[in-house]
C-alpha cells in the first residue's frame, strides 16, 4: 500500500520534473544555453490558462493552445533580449540575465494576477481511479504519458529525421550548419520557443494538482533543472527517465524515511550521482581530441 | 552607462518626493513584511488592514493634529533584509513604531533592534511566543495576533474532545512556523497525556502528500492537525481525497482565506480550523470595514474575496491601539509610546473589546479565549458546533 | 613591479576611507555599508571560482551560513572568541568547499551549477535539520557583537563592525590583485583555458580547481562569520538561494576576473534594491529589470566598461627594451643528454578505439639531440602516437621510456614534469594570458621560481623568433606567433624531449624554412625532437630518423633516403598505384550560361576592407582558381560570397538571381555552397548523420545509393561511417567536410582549402576527383594553397593581392607565369609536393 501509493505519487510528480526537464534539454542542445527563467515560464503557461478559462470563461483547449503560444512567445522574446545578446559576445552571463527575466516576470505576475493562490478547476482532477488500490488523478496519468510520449517523439526527431539532426547540428558548429543551409538564429529561436512551451504546459497540467500563483514556478524550476542534470542535458530520454527517478526517490524516501530526510536525500542522490558519472546518468562525455 | 546614469537620477527623484511632505507634519509608522515571494499575500492582507484604520484615522483628524502615513519595506521573508529595512525605517525615516509580518524569524530578527532604538514594534501576524516574551524590560515589543503555544493547546483540546482523537498525527510546512508549532503541538500533547502518532513536514512546492499521509495513516493517526498556508494545505486535503481516508482535519489559521474551498476542492468543508477574526461575521464593525475594504480595494466583492482576513483584522486592530497610544502619550516618543500602550484604556476594536489590550506584564492582546473553531459551509465561514 | 604594488596600496587607502567614513554614517547606512563589504567578500571568493579558474556556483550562500553558524555558535558560549571563531568558520566552510569541488572539478558548465545548488539544499536543510545544534528553521537569536580591539571595550557598533568589514575587504581586495598574478592565479587562468595544454606544461588541473573552489568557500565562509554579528539573528532563511545567484551576479556584473568588478557588483547589488526599498512590493520588479539593463550595457561588466573609459586618457605604454638573446644549450642545462643517447623510447605501444586498432606495436627510439620524425598517410595514427608519447591516451599495451628509465605512471602532467614537452596540432595556448604568461606559466612548472622568470619568458619568445606583442592576451596573436608561443612554452619546461604535431600546418612556405632552422637549433641543444609533419619537403630535410606509419603500424624507420626508396612506403602513400593524373576539364563552352558573377564586393573586419572591389564571373560547368599568398584576402572572398561576412559593398548573383541580403542558410539552400577551411565537422555527430546533413540544403535527406557514391569517393569514411566525427583524424575530417559538400549537389561548390591537412597523395586523388565532377559539369571556385596542383585542374584563375584581383586568366597561362608562383603564390613550383617520394 505505501509502496505503491509511493510509486505513484513519483511517477505522477516525476513526469512533471521530466516535462521541465525536456524543457532545458532543448535549448541545451541546440545553443548550450538553458533558460533559467524556464520555472517562472512554467508559472506564466498556469496564470495564463487560468485567466483565460476562469476568467474569460474559455474552453481549456483553446485556452491551453493560447497559453502555450504565449508562452512560446515570451521565450522568444527571452531569446531575444536576455540570451542572444550574451551568447553573441560569447559571454556566460545569459545564465544571469535569464534570472533576471525569471524575476522580472515573477514580480510582475504578482501585480497582474494577484499575490492569492488560486485554485484551477479540471474535470481530469475531480474524481480518482483506483489503480493497484491507489487513487490515482486521471490528470496524472495524462502527465506521466504527456511526458513519456514528448520524451519518445523527440527521441524520434532527433533520431529519424533532417530537422532533428539540423537542431543537433547548429551548437557544434554554426557557421558549418549555416552553409548546410541551416538558419542556426532562427534554429536558435526555434529551441526556446519549444522550451518555453514545454514549460508552459507542464504549468498548465500542474495547475489542478498545486494551485496557480506567482510563485509556484520556483521549485519545480529547480527539481526540472535537476532532473536534467541528473539524467545529462543531451539525452532526452534520460531527462525524462531522471524526472521520474527524481520524483519516486523523493516520494519514496518521503515515505520510508520520512519527510524531515527528503530533501537532502533527493539533492544528495543529485550529488552522488554526478560524482559517479560527471556527465549525469544517461550522458556521455563530449568529444574531446587533442 | 551613458543610458543608466540618467535612469538612476530619475529613480533618485521619484524616491526623494514623498520627504516633500505638506503643512502638518505627518506621523510616519513603518511595516516589515514579506511584500513579495511566497508570503506576499500576508504584506498585502497586512497593508490593507493598517490603510483602512489609517485612513479612517486621518479623515476624523490624525493624531496630535498630524496625520499618519505609513512607510512600507519588503522583508523578502529574509531576516537579513528585515533588519535592513527597520533600521532604514527607525534611523532614515524616523517612524514612531513599526508593524511586523508573518515571519518569526524576522519579527525575532527585529525584536532587539526595536528595544535597543526603544522603537515600539507591533507584531500582527507571526505567531512565535518568543517575539513578546524576549526578557526585555522594558519591552518595546507588542502583538495582535495569535501565539502558537496557546493555539496548539486549542487545536489538540479539538481534537481530543470534538473529534475524539487519540493518536493525531501532524502535517506541518516545513519553516519556522511549521518548525516553531511542532514544538507548541509536542508539549501540549504531553500537558494534555495524549500522544502524537508522527510528524510529517512538506514544502511549499509539493504537489502530492500522499507519501507523508500514508506515514501517518500507517503509525496509526486518527486526525490530523495541519499546519500550513492554503495553497500546500489544499493538497493535503486532495491527496486524502485520493488516499479515500477519511480522517478529521484540524488546522491552524493558515487556510483561513476565502479561497480555500476553491484550492482544495468539496472537502475542505470538512476542514475544522482555528480563527480569531472572519469578516463573515455580521457585526456593525465588520459590516464597516467591510465596505471600507471593498471601496478602497475594488477587487473585494465580499468577505470571500478578503484575503488573509486575519492579517487584515489584525492589523486594523493594531493600527488603532497604536494611534490611541500615541495621542494619550501626547507625542511620538518611543519610550512614551511604550509606556501608553502598556497602559491603554478598554477599546471596542473590530476582532473584541480590547480591555485592556495590554498590561506591563502581558504584551500579547489576543488570549486563548479569543480563538474560534470554525468551518467553510456553502463558501462562508461558520462556527463548527 | 611598481604595478603591483598599486592596488594593495589602492585598497588601503580606500580602507581606511571607508572606515573614517564607516563612522559617520547613521547605524542603517553602516549597516548597508557593511552588507556591501560582505557581499563584496563573497565576490572576491567567486572571482577567484568564476574570473580565474572559469568555474561556476549557484551555492557559495551556504558556504556563507557555515561561516556564520560557526561564529554564532561559538560566541553564544562565549563572545570574546569571536576572532577564533572566526577563523574556524573559513576553514571549516574551506574543507566542506573543497570536499565538493572534488566530485565538482569533473563537472563543467551546468553539472557544475547544479551540483553547487544541491549542495546549498542540502547545507540548508541539515541546518534545519540538525535542531539541537543550529535552532532547526528558528534560527539563533541574539548573536553577540563583535568584541572590538584592545585598547577599547566591549562589542562593536553597527559603525565600527562594517569599518571593520571594510578594512577586511580591502585588504583582500589587495590580497586577490597579488594573487591575480601570482604563481597559482596564472595556473588557474591556464587551466580554465586548455586544461589539456596546461597538464602538457606539468599543471595538475584537479588540485587547482579544488584549490579555487576551497579559496573561495573560505571566504565566503570569513564574509558569514562577519555578517552574523551584523545581523544580529541568523536562520536558515537568512541564507536563501535567490543570494547565491545575486553574488554570483555581483561578479559578472562588475567583472569577472577584474580586482575590483566584485566592489562594483557588491554596490549594484546591495545599494540599488536599498535605494528602492521606497517602491515596497515593486522594488524586486524593478530590481529585476534593472539588472537585466546593467548587464546588457556593460557586456565586459563595469570594471571593463570603467576600465575601457580610463584607457582613453592614458598614453600608451613606452616601448620595452629587447631582451638579450637566450642561450638554449645554457637554459636547458644538464637536462640536455649527451647527443645520441635513447632520450624517449617507444616499446610496443598499442592502442585501440572501439575496435579499431589505432596504434600496434609502436616501437622506436627518439636519440637527444637528433630530430625523429613520424610519417605516414592520412589516419596512419601518426597523432594518436603522439597522444600515447605524452600521456594524453592511456595505451592498453606497451611501455615509454624517458631517458633510459621506465616511465611507472605516464599521465601527461607527469610526464611534463620529467622532461617531455609537446606542442599540438591545433595550438592550443592559454588565450586569456598573454605570450609572456604563457611562458611563465610553463617555467614555473618547471621550478622556476626566481624573480628573473619574466624576463627569462621573454628572453625565450626571442629565441623562437617571437615578434609580436608579449603582453598582449594569445588570443589575438597570428598563426605563426601562436605556434611559436606553444614552441616556447614547451622550451621553457626545459625539456629532454619535445614532441611537435604538425607545425608547420598554416604556414605559408615561406614561413616554413625559418621553422626548420628552430627545430634544428633545438635539436642541436640536444632535445629529441620528435615531429609529426605532412610537408614531407620539410620532413627530408630536417630529420636525422625517420619512422613510417600506416594503419597504426610501423612500416618502415631509417635514415630518410633510406626510407624514401623503401617500397612499402610507396605503396602507403600512393595506394599501389600511381593517382590517376589529375586533368583539366574541357573548357566551358563560352557560350554556356554565367552561373556566378561577382560584382564589386568589397568586405573586412570593422571599417579595414580586405577584399576590395572584387569582381569576376564564373560560367557553368567552369572550375575558377582564387590564388594568393596567406592574408590576401581568399578567404573573406569566400565568406562574403555565402553571407557568412556581410559584404560592405557589391553583389553576388547566382543563375541570374542576386543574393543581396540573404542569409547564409538561405544562400546554401540556393545552391551556392562552400566547403570552409579546416575541421568544419559536427563533431558529437556520426559520420554518416554529418553527410546527410549536406543534403540539407535542398532539404533532402539522401538515398543510400548516393551516400554509396560519397563513400566510394572516400572509402575511409565508410569505416567509420557509425563513429562521431569528433573522433576523425584531422585529414578524415576534411574528407567529410567535402564529402558533405558534395551531398548538398550545389550549383556552386565553392572549396576553401579542401588539401590542407591532407597527405599529398590524397590530395592529388582529392584534384582528381574535383577535375572529374568537374568534367560531370559542376561548376567550381577552388581556393588552395597547392597553388600549381589547383591550376593543373582549374580552367581559369585569378590573383588577389592585398585583397584585390591583380592578375586573371586562363589556368595554364597563370601555372607557366614562373615570376607569378614565386610571387604570389608561395613558390611552389608545379609537382614539387610529389617529387619529395
Amino acid at each position: 500500500m505505501l509502496l505503491g501509493a509511493s510509486i505513484v505519487s513519483g511517477l505522477a510528480i516525476g513526469a512533471m520534473y521530466g516535462l521541465l526537464a525536456l524543457g532545458y534539454h532543448v535549448t541545451w542542445v541546440v545553443s548550450r544555453s538553458v533558460n533559467f527563467a524556464q520555472g517562472s515560464v512554467m508559472m506564466l503557461g498556469a496564470v495564463l490558462a487560468f485567466a483565460l478559462t476562469v476568467g474569460l470563461g474559455w474552453p481549456m483547449p483553446a485556452a491551453l493552445l493560447v497559453a502555450l503560444a504565449g508562452c512560446a512567445a515570451f521565450g522568444v522574446v527571452l531569446e531575444r533580449v536576455a540570451v542572444r545578446p550574451f551568447r553573441a559576445r560569447g559571454s556566460d552571463s545569459w545564465l544571469m540575465a535569464t534570472v533576471a527575466a525569471g524575476m522580472l516576470v515573477e514580480n510582475a505576475a504578482l501585480f497582474l494576477f494577484g499575490k492569492e493562490p488560486r485554485g484551477m478547476p479540471s474535470s481530469l482532477a475531480a474524481a480518482p481511479l483506483t489503480l493497484f488500490g491507489v487513487g490515482v488523478l486521471p490528470l496524472q496519468i495524462v502527465i506521466l504519458v504527456t511526458g513519456i510520449g514528448l520524451a519518445l517523439v523527440f527521441v524520434a526527431a532527433t533520431r529519424g529525421t533532417p530537422y532533428g539532426k539540423a537542431l543537433l547540428a547548429v551548437v557544434q558548429n554554426p557557421r558549418a550548419a549555416q552553409l548546410m543551409g541551416i538558419d542556426a538564429a532562427r534554429v536558435t529561436v526555434f529551441a526556446y520557443a519549444l522550451s518555453s512551451a514545454l514549460a508552459g504546459l507542464a504549468g498548465v497540467l500542474i495547475a489542478p494538482l498545486y494551485s496557480v500563483s506567482a510563485d509556484m514556478g520556483f521549485v519545480f524550476g529547480i527539481k526540472g533543472f535537476a532532473a536534467a542534470i541528473l539524467g545529462g542535458l543531451e539525452n532526452p530520454w534520460g531527462v525524462v527517465l531522471a524526472g521520474l527517478l527524481l520524483g519516486l526517490a523523493e516520494a519514496l524516501t518521503t515515505a520510508f524515511a520520512g519527510s524531515a530526510a527528503t530533501v537532502m536525500a533527493s539533492f544528495g542522490l543529485v550529488i552522488l550521482a554526478l560524482y559517479l558519472r560527471p556527465h549525469g546518468l544517461f550522458g556521455r562525455a563530449s568529444v574531446r581530441k587533442v | 552607462m551613458s543610458r543608466f546614469l540618467p535612469r538612476l537620477a530619475a529613480v533618485a527623484a521619484l524616491l526623494a518626493l514623498p520627504a516633500a511632505a505638506g503643512a502638518a507634519e505627518p506621523i510616519p509608522v513603518g511595516l516589515v513584511a514579506a511584500l513579495s515571494g511566497q508570503s506576499a499575500v500576508s504584506g498585502e492582507a497586512i497593508t490593507r488592514g493598517l490603510t483602512i484604520a489609517i485612513d479612517e484615522i486621518n479623515a476624523a483628524g490624525g493624531v496630535l493634529g498630524r496625520p499618519l502615513v505609513l512607510i512600507r519595506r519588503d522583508d523578502e521573508s529574509n531576516p537579513g533584509k528585515g533588519v535592513a529595512a527597520a533600521r532604514e525605517l527607525i534611523y532614515r525615516d524616523h517612524v514612531a513604531a513599526f508593524f511586523g509580518g508573518i515571519d518569526t524569524p524576522v519579527s525575532i530578527a527585529l525584536v532587539p533592534l526595536a528595544n535597543k532604538e526603544k522603537t515600539p514594534f507591533l507584531g500582527v501576524w507571526a505567531a512565535g511566543t518568543g517575539i513578546t516574551r524576549n526578557g526585555a524590560s522594558p519591552n518595546f515589543v507588542f502583538r495582535v495576533s495569535a501565539v502558537d503555544a496557546l493555539v496548539d493547546e486549542r487545536l489538540l483540546r479539538y481534537a481530543a474532545t470534538v473529534a475524539k482523537a487519540q493518536h493525531p498525527g501532524l502535517m506541518l510546512i516545513n519553516n519556522p512556523w511549521g518548525e516553531s508549532n511542532h514544538k507548541g503541538l509536542d508539549a501540549a500533547a504531553k500537558a494534555a497525556g495524549m500522544s502524537l502518532a508522527g510528524a510529517e513536514s512538506f514544502e511549499v512546492g509539493d504537489a502530492d502528500m500522499i507519501p507523508q499521509l500514508t506515514r501517518l495513516k500507517g503509525a496509526g493517526a486518527d486526525a490530523i492537525i495541519l499546519v500550513g498556508n492554503a495553497a500546500p494545505a489544499a493538497v493535503v486535503i486532495r491527496s486524502l481525497d485520493r488516499m479515500g481516508w477519511s480522517v478529521p482535519v484540524i488546522s491552524h489559521w493558515g487556510i483561513s482565506g476565502g479561497r480555500f474551498p476553491e484550492l482544495a476542492g468539496p472537502s475542505a468543508e470538512k476542514v475544522a480550523f482555528v480563527q480569531t477574526y472572519s469578516f463573515f461575521k455580521s457585526a456593525p464593525k465588520s459590516e464597516q470595514v467591510l465596505a471600507a475594504l471593498e471601496k478602497t480595494y475594488p477587487t473585494i466583492k465580499g468577505p470571500e474575496d478578503v484575503i488573509a482576513p486575519v492579517g487584515t483584522a489584525n492589523a486594523y486592530d493594531a493600527m488603532h491601539l497604536l494611534a490611541l497610544a500615541i495621542a494619550k502619550a501626547g507625542s511620538t516618543d518611543g519610550p512614551a509610546i511604550q509606556a501608553a500602550l502598556e497602559a491603554l484604556p478598554p477599546y471596542d476594536g473590530l476582532i473584541k473589546r480590547y480591555a485592556p489590550a495590554f498590561t506591563a506584564t502581558n504584551h500579547d492582546a489576543l488570549g486563548a479565549d479569543d480563538y474560534i473553531m470554525v468551518h467553510f459551509a456553502g463558501g462562508r465561514i461558520v462556527p463548527v458546533e | 613591479m611598481a604595478r603591483a604594488w598599486r592596488a594593495p596600496a589602492g585598497a588601503l587607502l580606500l580602507a581606511l576611507a571607508a572606515g573614517a567614513l564607516a563612522f559617520r554614517l547613521d547605524s542603517y547606512q553602516a549597516f548597508v555599508l557593511g552588507e556591501v563589504g560582505v557581499t563584496a567578500i563573497i565576490g572576491i571568493g567567486l572571482n577567484v571560482l568564476i574570473g580565474l579558474s572559469g568555474q561556476m556556483s549557484i551555492g557559495h550562500v551556504a558556504f556563507q551560513a557555515v561561516g556564520a553558524y560557526a561564529v554564532a555558535l561559538v560566541t553564544s558560549a562565549s563572545p570574546a572568541l569571536f576572532w577564533p571563531a572566526l577563523v574556524l568558520g573559513t576553514l571549516l566552510s574551506a574543507l566542506i568547499g573543497g570536499l565538493l569541488a572534488f566530485p565538482a572539478v569533473r563537472l563543467s558548465g551546468p553539472y557544475l551549477a547544479m551540483i553547487t545548488i544541491a549542495a546549498a539544499f542540502v547545507i540548508e536543510h541539515g541546518i534545519i535539520g540538525w535542531k539541537g545544534l543550529t535552532g532547526g528553521a528558528s534560527g539563533i537569536a541574539n548573536v553577540a557583537e563583535m568584541p572590538l580591539p584592545w585598547p577599547y571595550q566591549g562589542g562593536a557598533s553597527a559603525q565600527a563592525l562594517a569599518a571593520v568589514i571594510l578594512a577586511i575587504a580591502a585588504a583582500l581586495f589587495g590580497a586577490y590583485a597579488w594573487f591575480r598574478t601570482s604563481r597559482t592565479g596564472l595556473a588557474l587562468v591556464a587551466v580554465r583555458g586548455s586544461e589539456t595544454a596546461a597538464a602538457s606544461v606539468g599543471l595538475d588541473p584537479v588540485a587547482l580547481k579544488c584549490l579555487a573552489f576551497a579559496l573561495s568557500a573560505g571566504l565566503a565562509g570569513l564574509a558569514g562569520g562577519l555578517f552574523a554579528p551584523l545581523a544580529g539573528f541568523i536562520s536558515p532563511e537568512t541564507f536563501p538561494l535567490s543570494a547565491s545567484i545575486l553574488y554570483v551576479l555581483a561578479v559578472m556584473m562588475g567583472g569577472a576576473g577584474a580586482t575590483l568588478g566584485p566592489l562594483y557588483g557588491a554596490l549594484v547589488v546591495v545599494v540599488l534594491p536599498e535605494m528602492l526599498a521606497g517602491l515596497a512590493e515593486y522594488r524586486l520588479l524593478f530590481v529585476g529589470g534593472l539588472l537585466l539593463i546593467v548587464l546588457l550595457i556593460t557586456p565586459d561588466g563595469i570594471a571593463g566598461t570603467l576600465e575601457r573609459g580610463v584607457r582613453r586618457w592614458r598614453r600608451a605604454p613606452a616601448c620595452q627594451p629587447p631582451a638579450p638573446r637566450l642561450d638554449l644549450t645554457a637554459f636547458l642545462g644538464d637536462q640536455a643528454a649527451c647527443p645520441g643517447a635513447p632520450a624517449l623510447e617507444a616499446v610496443g605501444l598499442a592502442i585501440g578505439f572501439g575496435g579499431l586498432r589505432a596504434v600496434e606495436n609502436l616501437s622506436f627510439i627518439a636519440a637527444a639531440g637528433a630530430v625523429t620524425a613520424l610519417i605516414g598517410p592520412n589516419g596512419a595514427g601518426k597523432s594518436t602516437a603522439l597522444n600515447l608519447l605524452s600521456g594524453f591516451y592511456r595505451a592498453d599495451r606497451g611501455s615509454i621510456r624517458l631517458a633510459g628509465r621506465l616511465v611507472a605512471d605516464p599521465a601527461a602532467r607527469h610526464l611534463a614534469r620529467s622532461g617531455l614537452a609537446r606542442g599540438f596540432q591545433t595550438v592550443l595556448l592559454f588565450d586569456a594570458l598573454s605570450a609572456a604568461e604563457n611562458v611563465l606559466v610553463a617555467l614555473h612548472g618547471s621550478g622556476e621560481r626566481s624573480r628573473g622568470a619574466a624576463e627569462r619568458a621573454m628572453q625565450l619568445l626571442r629565441c623562437v623568433g617571437f615578434e609580436g606583442d608579449p603582453t598582449a592576451p594569445a588570443a589575438g596573436l597570428a598563426q605563426r606567433e601562436r605556434r611559436q608561443v606553444e614552441i616556447a612554452r614547451a622550451l621553457a619546461l626545459r625539456p629532454r624531449v619535445l614532441l611537435l604535431d604538425e607545425p608547420a600546418a598554416g604556414l605559408t612556405v615561406a614561413e616554413r624554412a625559418p621553422l626548420g632552422e628552430l627545430i634544428r637549433s633545438i635539436a642541436a641543444a640536444g632535445v629529441a625532437v620528435v615531429l609529426v609533419e605532412h610537408d614531407l619537403k620539410l620532413v627530408m630535410g630536417l630529420s636525422d630518423h625517420v619512422v613510417v606509419l600506416d594503419q597504426g603500424r610501423v612500416i618502415a624507420q631509417g635514415g630518410p633516403e633510406a626510407v624514401q626508396a623503401n617500397p612499402a612506403v610507396r605503396v602507403a602513400y600512393l595506394g599501389g598505384a600511381a593517382a590517376p593524373a589529375a586533368e583539366r576539364p574541357p573548357a566551358a563552352a563560352s557560350g554556356a550560361e554565367t552561373m556566378l558573377n561577382v560584382v564589386g564586393l568589397t568586405a573586412g573586419y570593422g571599417a579595414a576592407a580586405v577584399v576590395r572591389d572584387v569582381s569576376f564571373d564564373v560560367r557553368a560547368g567552369e572550375m575558377l582558381a582564387i590564388l594568393g599568398a596567406n592574408g590576401a584576402g581568399k578567404s573573406t572572398l569566400l565568406a562574403a560570397m555565402v553571407g557568412l561576412k556581410r559584404p560592405q559593398a557589391g553583389s553576388v548573383e547566382l543563375a541570374g538571381a542576386a543574393l543581396s541580403g540573404l542569409s547564409a542558410a538561405a544562400i546554401a539552400a540556393r545552391g551556392l555552397v562552400l566547403v570552409p577551411e579546416g575541421r568544419q565537422v559536427f563533431p558529437e555527430l556520426s559520420v554518416l548523420d554529418n553527410l546527410r546533413l549536406g543534403a540539407f540544403a535542398r532539404r533532402a535527406w539522401p538515398e543510400d545509393a548516393e551516400l554509396e557514391g560519397v563513400f566510394a569517393r572516400f572509402p575511409r569514411l565508410r569505416e567509420r561511417a557509425r563513429q562521431r566525427a569528433g573522433l576523425l583524424s584531422g585529414g578524415e575530417q576534411q574528407m567529410l567536410a567535402i564529402a558533405r559538400g558534395l551531398l548538398a549537389r550545389p550549383r556552386v561548390l565553392l572549396l576553401d582549402e579542401p588539401s590542407l591537412g591532407l597527405a599529398p597523395q590524397v590530395a592529388e586523388r582529392l584534384f582528381a576527383d574535383l577535375a572529374r565532377l568537374a568534367a560531370e559539369g559542376l561548376t567550381m571556385v577552388l581556393v588552395d594553397q597547392m597553388a600549381s596542383l589547383a591550376l593543373t585542374v582549374a580552367n581559369r584563375g585569378i590573383v588577389l593581392e592585398n585583397g584585390r584581383i591583380v592578375r586573371s586568366g586562363e589556368a595554364a597561362v597563370l601555372a607557366a607565369d614562373s615570376a607569378l608562383a614565386s610571387a604570389y603564390l608561395g613558390g611552389a613550383v608545379p609537382g614539387s609536393e610529389a617529387l619529395v617520394l
